[in-house]
C-alpha cells in the first residue's frame, strides 16, 4: 500500500468530498490563497476549488465558526478550520450553545453537517496558547462528536465520515502527526464513528491511547516488551464521543489492567471519563486500580526543560507503567 | 409609497394577531401554565410586522429571544408555536425548548436565539450559503439595541461587507437591555455602527407600521438586487417587562405614558377610522383573531407533553 502523510491524507479527504459534493467548503484563517493552511494541509485546494470554496477569513474566530453554523443550517457541509485548537476559546459560545444544541433544540428539523478541524498538541515549544489538547473539556457538552485521528489512514477515513455525518464533529488533529506517513489505500473507504481499533494485541495490560499518544503507546510497548516482557494491548478508540466501551471492556477482560494515555491535562480528561466507565462497567475484570497518564495540571510551558516534564513523554510513560506494575528496569513481569 | 386600505387592514390583522398571541402567552405564564421564561413583544408589533411583511416566503429570518412576533409574521402556525411555548410534543420543536429557542424550518426561520449576539456569526454563514448557492433569497437578522454591543456584531458587519452578503440587520430598539437604557451602554447609535461598514442604513419610527414597512421594503428591494448588506433601526417600546415577571421599576412613569400614547395598533386603527373604515370592520378583524387564539390555546393545552427518548442522548 502507498504511504502518505497525515496532512496529505486530510487534504485528500477534503478534496475527494469536495469533488463529489458542491456543498462541501473549507472556511478558515489562511486556508486558501496565501498560506494554504497554517500547517500546509490545504495545499493545492485553492488552486483546484477557487476562492468560493476555499475561503480565507478575517481574524474573527466567532464568525469563522458562525459561518460554518449558518452555512450548515442552509444545508451545506462546511469544514471550519480553527488555526490552532487553542483559539477555540474565542468562539466557545458557538460550540457550547449553538452547534452542540441545534439538532436537539430544533426538534430534529436540522441535522447539521459541520466539521470543526482543530490542530492541537504540544512538543514544539509553542507554549501555553498554541499547544493544548482540549478534547477533555468538550466531552461534557452533549451533542458533539469528538474525533481524534491517530495516523494518516485514520485521518482520511474519519474526516470523510465526519463531513456528511449529519451531526457536528470536533476533529482534533495533532501537529506532531502531520508529517508522519502511513499506509492509505487509493480506493474509497470510510471509518464509522464509535468503532475503536486494536492497534496491537497483548494480554498483560491495556493502554487506551488517543491521537499522538497512540504513537507513544506503540513505542512504550516495544520497550516494555523488550525490557520487562510485558505484552501490552494498545487500543485506539478513534472517537471519544461516541466511545467504543465494548472494545475497551473486552480488552480489560483479557488483561485485567487498564491505563489511559492522553496528552490533555490529567484532571477531568479522557482518562477520567474512561476510568469512571471502567469502574462502573468492568469492575469485576480489574485486578489493579485504573491508571491515568496525562499532562500535568499546568499550562504547557515553552521551555523544553519544563515542557518535557509536563507532557507525557515516552520516558515518563515507561516509568509510570513500571511503577504501576511494580516492576524495575530489567525485571520481567512473569518473574 | 401608497398604502391601500386592504394593505392597511392586513397589517392591522397581523399586528392584532401578535398582540393577542402575546397576551395569551402572558396570561398562561401568570397562571403557571408556561414552564419557562417568556419575552413578549407587546408594543413592538409595528416593528415586527413592518419589517417582516416585505420579506418573501423564500427569504430567511433569525429572530431574537423576543421573537414570537417575527416568527408568526414569517408564517409560523400559532397553534404549533403556542404548543412549543407550553412544552407540548405538537410544538414546532417537539415541545423541547419553548419560547426562546424555536426553529421553524418550513418558514425559513433558522432559530430564535437565547444567547444575545450569537445570531450575528450565524447570519454570516446563512448569507454566505445564499451567495454560494446563487439563491435569490435574502436574510433578515434581528437583534436588539443592547446586543449591538457584542463583538460579534462588528465581526458580522465586517464579513457581510467584505463578502457582499445579502443580509438586512434589523435592530428592534426598545430602549432597554433588560433594565439598562441603551444610552447608558454606548455613546454611538446602533445604525451609526453599521455605517462604518459601508452599508445602506435606515432608521424608522417603530410605532408606525407604515414607516417601518416603507423603509424595509426599500431595503429588501435593494439588497435583493445589489447583493449587499443593509441595516434598519426601528425605535419602539416594549410595554411589558423584560420577561413576564418584571415589574419595570427602572422606567419613568412619564416615559411609559408617552410611549403608550403611541401604541402602534391604536395608531393604525385611528388612521383607518379617519380614512372611513367602519369600526365594525375593525371589530370583525379582532373577532377573527380572537377565534384563532382561542383555537391555539385549545390546541396547545390539549396536546401531550413529550416523553424522554434515550436517542436524545448524544
Amino acid at each position: 500500500m502507498r504511504e502518505i502523510t497525515y496532512g496529505e491524507a486530510l487534504r485528500e479527504a477534503m478534496a475527494e468530498e469536495m469533488r463529489k459534493d458542491e456543498d462541501v467548503i473549507l472556511i478558515g484563517e489562511d486556508v486558501g490563497k496565501g498560506y494554504r493552511g497554517c500547517f500546509g494541509v490545504s495545499t493545492g485546494l485553492f488552486e483546484e476549488f477557487g476562492p468560493e470554496r476555499i475561503i480565507d477569513t478575517p481574524i474573527s474566530e466567532n464568525t469563522i465558526l458562525g459561518s460554518g453554523i449558518g452555512a450548515s443550517l442552509m444545508g451545506m457541509k462546511p469544514i471550519v478550520e480553527i488555526m490552532f485548537a487553542d483559539f477555540i476559546g474565542v468562539c466557545f459560545d458557538g460550540i457550547l450553545n449553538q452547534v452542540s444544541k441545534i439538532n436537539f433544540m430544533s426538534g430534529d428539523q436540522f441535522n447539521l453537517n459541520l466539521v470543526i478541524r482543530l490542530p492541537g498538541g504540544s512538543g514544539g515549544g509553542t507554549g501555553p496558547h498554541h499547544s493544548q489538547c482540549l478534547e477533555g473539556i468538550f466531552q461534557s457538552i452533549p451533542g458533539l462528536n469528538i474525533v481524534l485521528p491517530s495516523n494518516a489512514y485514520e485521518a482520511k477515513g474519519l474526516l470523510k465520515t465526519s463531513i456528511s455525518l449529519g451531526k457536528p464533529v470536533l476533529f482534533f488533529e495533532h501537529k506532531k502527526l502531520y508529517k508522519l506517513k502511513s499506509g492509505v489505500p487509493e480506493q474509497e473507504y470510510a471509518i464509522p464513528m464509535g468503532k475503536g481499533r486494536i492497534v496491537q494485541e497483548g494480554d498483560d495490560l491495556t493502554i487506551v491511547a488517543v491521537s499522538y499518544m497512540v504513537e507513544v503507546a506503540k513505542k512504550v510497548s516495544e520497550q516494555l516488551k523488550k525490557e520487562n516482557g510485558v505484552n501490552i494491548e494498545v487500543i485506539d478508540p478513534r472517537t471519544v464521543v461516541p466511545l467504543d466501551t465494548e472494545l475497551i471492556g473486552n480488552s480489560v477482560e483479557k488483561t485485567s489492567k487498564l491505563v489511559i494515555l492522553e496528552e490533555g491535562p490529567l484532571r477531568g480528561g479522557i482518562g477520567a471519563e474512561v476510568a469512571a466507565i471502567a469502574s462502573e462497567k468492568f469492575f469485576d475484570f480489574l485486578d489493579y486500580p485504573v491508571k491515568r497518564i496525562a499532562s500535568k495540571n499546568t499550562p504547557i510551558p515553552m521551555t523544553p526543560s519544563l515542557e518535557k516534564e509536563v507532557i507525557p513523554t515516552p520516558e515518563r510513560v515507561v516509568e509510570e507503567i513500571r511503577d504501576f506494575l511494580g516492576l524495575k528496569k530489567g525485571l520481567l513481569i512473569k518473574d | 409609497m401608497e398604502f391601500s386600505k386592504a394593505l392597511l387592514l392586513d397589517m392591522l390583522e397581523k399586528m392584532v394577531l401578535i398582540r393577542r398571541f402575546e397576551e395569551k402567552v402572558y396570561q398562561l405564564a401568570t397562571r403557571g401554565v408556561v414552564h419557562g421564561s417568556v419575552h413578549l413583544c407587546i408594543g413592538e408589533e409595528a416593528a415586527s410586522v413592518g419589517s417582516t411583511m416585505p420579506l418573501e416566503k423564500k427569504d430567511y429570518i433569525l429572530p431574537t429571544h423576543r421573537g414570537h412576533g417575527q416568527g408568526l409574521q414569517k408564517g409560523a402556525d400559532p397553534n404549533r408555536l403556542l404548543a412549543e411555548i407550553v412544552g407540548r410534543k405538537e410544538g414546532l420543536c417537539k415541545g423541547r425548548v419553548g419560547s426562546m429557542h424555536f426553529f421553524d424550518k418550513d418558514n425559513n426561520n433558522l432559530g430564535a436565539q437565547g444567547i444575545l449576539g450569537a445570531q450575528f456569526p450565524i447570519a454570516v454563514g446563512v448569507g454566505l450559503a445564499i451567495k454560494l448557492k446563487k439563491m435569490d433569497s435574502i436574510l433578515a437578522c434581528y437583534f436588539g439595541d443592547g446586543t449591538s454591543n457584542q463583538g460579534t456584531f462588528f465581526e458580522a458587519l465586517n464579513f457581510a461587507d467584505m463578502w457582499d452578503l445579502p443580509i438586512i440587520f434589523v435592530c428592534i430598539n426598545n430602549l432597554y437591555g433588560m433594565g439598562t437604557h441603551y444610552e447608558d451602554t454606548c455613546n454611538i447609535k446602533v445604525h451609526q455602527k453599521a455605517k462604518l461598514y459601508n452599508m445602506e442604513v435606515k432608521t424608522a419610527d417603530g410605532t408606525d407600521v407604515k414607516d417601518v414597512y416603507k423603509k424595509m421594503s426599500g431595503l429588501v428591494k435593494k439588497v435583493r438586487k445589489e447583493r449587499r448588506p443593509a441595516m434598519i433601526e426601528c425605535y419602539t417600546y416594549r410595554f411589558l417587562g423584560h420577561s413576564a415577571f418584571d415589574n419595570r421599576p427602572y422606567r419613568p412613569k412619564e416615559e411609559v405614558k408617552e410611549w403608550k400614547s403611541k401604541d402602534p395598533i391604536k395608531r393604525l386603527e385611528a388612521e383607518l377610522v379617519q380614512q372611513g373604515i367602519k369600526e365594525e370592520e375593525i371589530e370583525k378583524i379582532k373577532d377573527k383573531i380572537e377565534e384563532i387564539i382561542k383555537g391555539s390555546e385549545e390546541f396547545a393545552l390539549g396536546a401531550d407533553f413529550p416523553i424522554f427518548d434515550p436517542s436524545m442522548e448524544t
